[in-house]
C-alpha cells in the first residue's frame, strides 16, 4: 500500500485513547505485510517484529509512534436526548462549536454540536470561547433513541475527511501521531531493501494523550537496546514564532537534549548528512511531553531519540503535515535502523 | 457491617502513617484468608487462595491528612495538606495526631475569604508556647481530621468513607465469598492519596492477571453540581475512565456482565478529575488489564463523605460474584 493511502485510512478511522480497536486493527493488517509478525500487549499496543540478520545476540531498536486520537466522551444523557460529554486528552474547546461529530455508541451516529446563534448571545459574550461544559452533541434524535443507542462513557471522533492540499501537503483529524505511524511504515518498506542486523520493533502506541500510557508498558515487555519515539511538533504557521516552529517539507525535526541519548542523535545527524537526508535540529531542554519521556525510564534505562514531524494546528482536526517529511524521517530512521550493530548499543553506555 | 464501616472510619491513617489502620484490618480479615503479609511500602496483602490466574484487589487504607511544617513560639503549629485536602474544608474541624493530641484549625484575618490559602491557617492544639507544644508534636508529625462516624440510616456520614468504606466491602467480601474463581490476592494499600504509590509496587509484586480496584467516586445528584451520571442509591459503579485510567475494556464488559447475571444494580462512571489505584495496576510491568467499582459517595475529601448503605451492601454482592467468576479476557 502507498504510504499516503495508508495514511488516509489511518487518520479517518477512529482510535480515541482508550478505545484505539478499531485504528488498530487496520494497523495490524498493513503491519502483517511488511513484517515477521505482529502482536498485541495488554493496553493494545500494536507490536510489529522485522527480525534483523545474522546470528547471537542482535541489537533490539523500539520504534514508537502513538495510534491514539484526541476526542470526546459522553458524560450524560439529558431528558431531551442531548448529549453532555468531556474531554479524552487536550482537547481545544474553542474548536468545537459548530463540529460535526460520530458518536461511537451502539452503532455510530453522527451528531452536531451546536450552540445558541449570535442573535441570542448578550453582546458581552460574543467574543468569548464557548466552555466545553455549556456544549452539548445533538443527534436529532428522540431521547427513548438515544437512550437504546447511547451509554454514558460513549467515545466522540469529530467528522472529518482526509484532504490534499496541493501536492504534498495533507490534512486530517489525527495526523497527530497517526503521521509517525506512516513514518514507521515508511522505514519498515525501507528496511527491505537494506541490510540491518538489529531487530526492529515498530510499535503503534496507545493512551499517548492521556499520559504516555502505552508506550509504559510496551518498552517495559520489548525491552529494547534503544528506543525513538516519533511524534508531531509544531509545524511553521502564521502568527507562531519562527522559533517555536519547524518548517514544513523540510525533512524530520530531530530533537536533543537531556532525554535523549547524544550518541543516538550524533549518529541520526550522521546518517542524515551522509544520504542528503533534509532536517532541523530541536533543543529540548526538558520534557518532551512524547513517549520518549516514558520510555528513557524503563527498567534499568533506555537509550532513547525523538524524530518529529511538523504539523500545523495541532490538537484540532485540521491538522496537517507533509508528506515530503514523512518520507524523509522514514529513510533516515532505516538508515539508522541498517548502521546499528552490537558495537554501537555497547558505545550507548560508554560515558 | 456498620460497626466494621464504624471501626474502619475512626481509625488513625494518613497517607504514609497507616500503621494503626493496618492492624485494625489485619485482624478483621485474619480468619477468612490463607495468608497475610505486609511489603516494604506497608501494603496489607491477604491471599485467598481458589486456584487459577491471580486477582488483584485494591481498597486504600489511607486517609488525607495534613503534616505539621513548623511550630510557632507560642505553639501554634503550620501545615500542609498530604493529599487533595482544600483550605475551606478545614474552617471549624479538628485533627487528631497519631498519639491522640487534638488540634483545631484556625486562620489568620482575612480581607476576603476567597484568599484562604493553607499557608494562612494554623493548628491550635491549646498550649501556650512552643515548649509545652513539642512535648506533643513535632515537626513532621502527621494528623488526620477528626470526625465521628454517623449513621443517617439509609445513608452514612463520615470521613475517610475515601476509602475505608472499599475496605470495609472487601474485608466483608473476603468473609462471604464461596467459591473463589481465582487466588485472590486482597490488598489494603497505602498512599493511594499521594500518588497510587502502595499500589503500584503491590501489582509489581504479585503480578496478578487481572487488577479491580474498589473506591469511591463522585456523584451529580446535588444542587447546582458539575454534571456527572451518578447518584447515590443507584447501585456501585463500573468505571469508564478517571485521570489516571481508561479501564481495559474487557475487564468494563466483564464487569457488567457480572453485574447483569446476578441482578445488581450498577452504574457507569465518567469521573472528569481524580485517581484510583488501577491506574498503577493498569500500568504495572508489560500491563495488567484493570477496572473499578466505585461507591457513590458526595462530598469527598471533606470531613463528611457520604455513602448510602444500599450502594455499599451491593458493592458487597458485586465484589463476591467477581471474586466468584472467572476473567475471560
Amino acid at each position: 500500500m502507498q504510504t499516503k493511502e495508508f495514511l488516509k485510512q489511518m487518520v479517518e478511522a477512529t482510535g480515541v485513547s482508550g478505545s484505539e480497536c478499531r485504528v488498530a486493527d487496520f494497523i495490524s493488517r498493513v503491519y502483517g505485510e511488511v513484517c515477521d509478525d505482529v502482536r498485541r500487549d495488554v493496553l493494545g499496543n500494536v507490536i510489529g517484529f522485522k527480525k534483523g540478520s545474522g546470528e547471537g545476540k542482535r541489537p533490539a531498536i523500539m520504534l514508537a509512534g502513538h495510534m491514539d486520537e484526541i476526542g470526546l466522551m459522553v458524560t450524560q444523557i439529558d431528558d431531551k436526548g442531548f448529549l453532555k460529554f468531556t474531554q479524552v486528552g487536550g482537547v481545544d474547546q474553542r474548536t468545537l462549536v459548530a463540529q460535526e461529530v460520530v458518536v461511537h455508541g451502539r452503532e455510530d451516529l453522527v451528531g452536531v454540536i451546536g450552540h445558541k446563534p449570535p442573535h441570542l448571545v448578550p453582546p458581552e459574550d460574543r467574543n468569548k470561547a464557548i466552555p466545553m461544559n455549556e456544549l452539548q452533541i445533538d443527534l436529532g434524535l428522540p431521547v427513548e433513541r438515544v437512550k437504546e443507542l447511547v451509554r454514558v462513557g460513549d467515545v466522540v471522533t469529530v467528522k472529518r475527511s482526509f484532504v490534499e492540499l496541493g501536492k504534498d501537503i495533507v490534512s486530517c483529524k489525527a495526523m497527530d501521531d497517526r503521521a509517525a505511524v506512516a513514518v514507521i511504515y515508511e522505514c519498515l518498506q525501507e528496511l527491505r531493501k537494506l541490510r540491518h542486523t538489529a531487530d526492529v520493533y515498530a510499535v503503534a502506541t496507545t493512551q499517548e494523550e492521556v499520559g504516555l500510557r502505552g508506550a509504559t508498558v510496551s518498552t517495559y515487555g520489548i525491552n529494547p537496546d534503544i528506543g525513538i519515539a516519533i511524534d508531531v511538533c509544531h509545524g511553521a504557521m502564521p502568527g507562531v514564532p519562527e522559533q517555536d516552529t519547524a518548517p514544513m517539507g523540510k525533512g524530520p525535526s530531530i530533537a536533543f537534549g537531556a532525554n535523549i541519548h547524544s550518541k543516538v542523535f550524533d549518529q541520526l545527524v550522521k546518517l542524515a548528512k551522509e544520504y542528503n537526508i533534509p532536517y532541523t535540529l530541536d533543543p529540548t531542554p526538558a520534557g518532551t511531553g512524547t513517549d520518549l519521556w516514558a520510555m528513557q525510564v524503563v527498567r534499568a534505562g533506555i537509550p532513547t531519540a525523538l524524530l518529529s514531524i511538523p504539523c500545523r494546528y495541532m490538537h484540532t482536526s485540521v491538522e496537517t503535515v507533509s508528506m515530503t517529511d514523512i518520507k524523509l524521517s522514514g529513510r533516515l530512521l532505516a538508515y539508522f535502523i541498517a548502521s546499528v550493530d552490537a558495537a554501537f548499543v555497547e558505545g550507548l553506555l560508554c560515558y | 457491617m456498620k460497626e466494621l464501616i464504624k471501626r474502619l472510619v475512626e481509625t488513625y491513617g494518613p497517607a504514609g502513617s497507616e500503621e494503626s489502620i493496618r492492624e485494625v484490618i489485619m485482624e478483621e480479615v485474619r480468619p477468612y484468608v490463607d495468608e497475610l503479609h505486609v511489603d516494604a511500602l506497608g501494603n496489607l496483602i491477604a491471599l485467598k487462595r481458589g486456584g487459577g490466574k491471580k486477582l488483584m484487589l485494591a481498597s486504600h487504607m489511607d486517609e488525607i491528612g495534613v503534616m505539621v511544617t513548623s511550630i510557632d513560639e507560642n505553639g501554634f503549629l503550620r501545615f500542609y495538606g498530604v493529599g487533595g485536602i482544600s483550605p475551606f474544608s478545614l474552617i471549624g474541624n479538628r485533627c487528631y495526631f497519631a498519639n491522640g493530641t487534638v488540634g483545631v484549625f484556625g486562620m489568620e484575618r482575612l480581607d476576603a475569604m476567597k484568599d484562604l490559602t493553607m499557608n494562612k491557617m494554623f493548628i491550635d492544639i491549646g498550649v501556650d508556647s512552643r515548649e509545652a507544644a513539642l512535648e506533643k508534636v513535632k515537626v513532621g508529625d502527621v494528623a488526620a481530621i477528626k470526625r465521628e462516624f454517623c449513621d443517617l440510616g439509609k445513608r452514612l456520614v463520615s470521613k475517610a468513607m475515601d476509602d475505608r468504606i472499599a475496605c470495609a466491602i472487601q474485608i466483608e467480601a473476603l468473609k462471604q465469598v464461596q467459591n473463589p474463581a481465582y487466588d485472590i490476592y486482597a490488598v489494603f494499600t497505602t498512599q493511594e492519596e499521594v500518588g497510587l504509590r502502595g499500589a503500584r509496587v503491590a501489582a509489581y509484586g504479585i503480578t496478578p492477571d487481572i487488577g479491580i480496584a474498589v473506591d469511591v467516586t463522585r456523584t451529580g445528584d446535588t444542587p447546582k453540581c458539575a454534571t456527572m451520571a451518578v447518584c447515590l442509591g443507584k447501585g456501585p459503579t463500573v468505571k469508564v475512565r478517571d485521570s489516571s485510567v481508561l479501564c481495559t475494556p474487557a475487564v468494563r464488559r466483564h464487569m457488567e456482565e457480572v453485574a447483569k447475571a446476578n441482578d445488581i444494580p450498577y452504574q457507569l462512571e465518567v469521573l472528569e478529575a481524580g485517581g484510583t489505584d488501577a491506574g498503577a495496576i493498569q500500568l504495572t510491568k508489560s500491563g495488567i488489564p484493570a477496572g473499578v467499582m466505585s461507591i457513590p459517595c458526595r462530598y469527598i475529601h471533606t470531613a463528611s463523605e457520604m455513602v448510602d448503605y444500599d450502594d455499599v451492601l451491593n458493592g458487597v454482592r458485586f465484589l463476591v460474584k467477581l471474586m466468584e467468576t472467572e476473567y475471560q479476557g
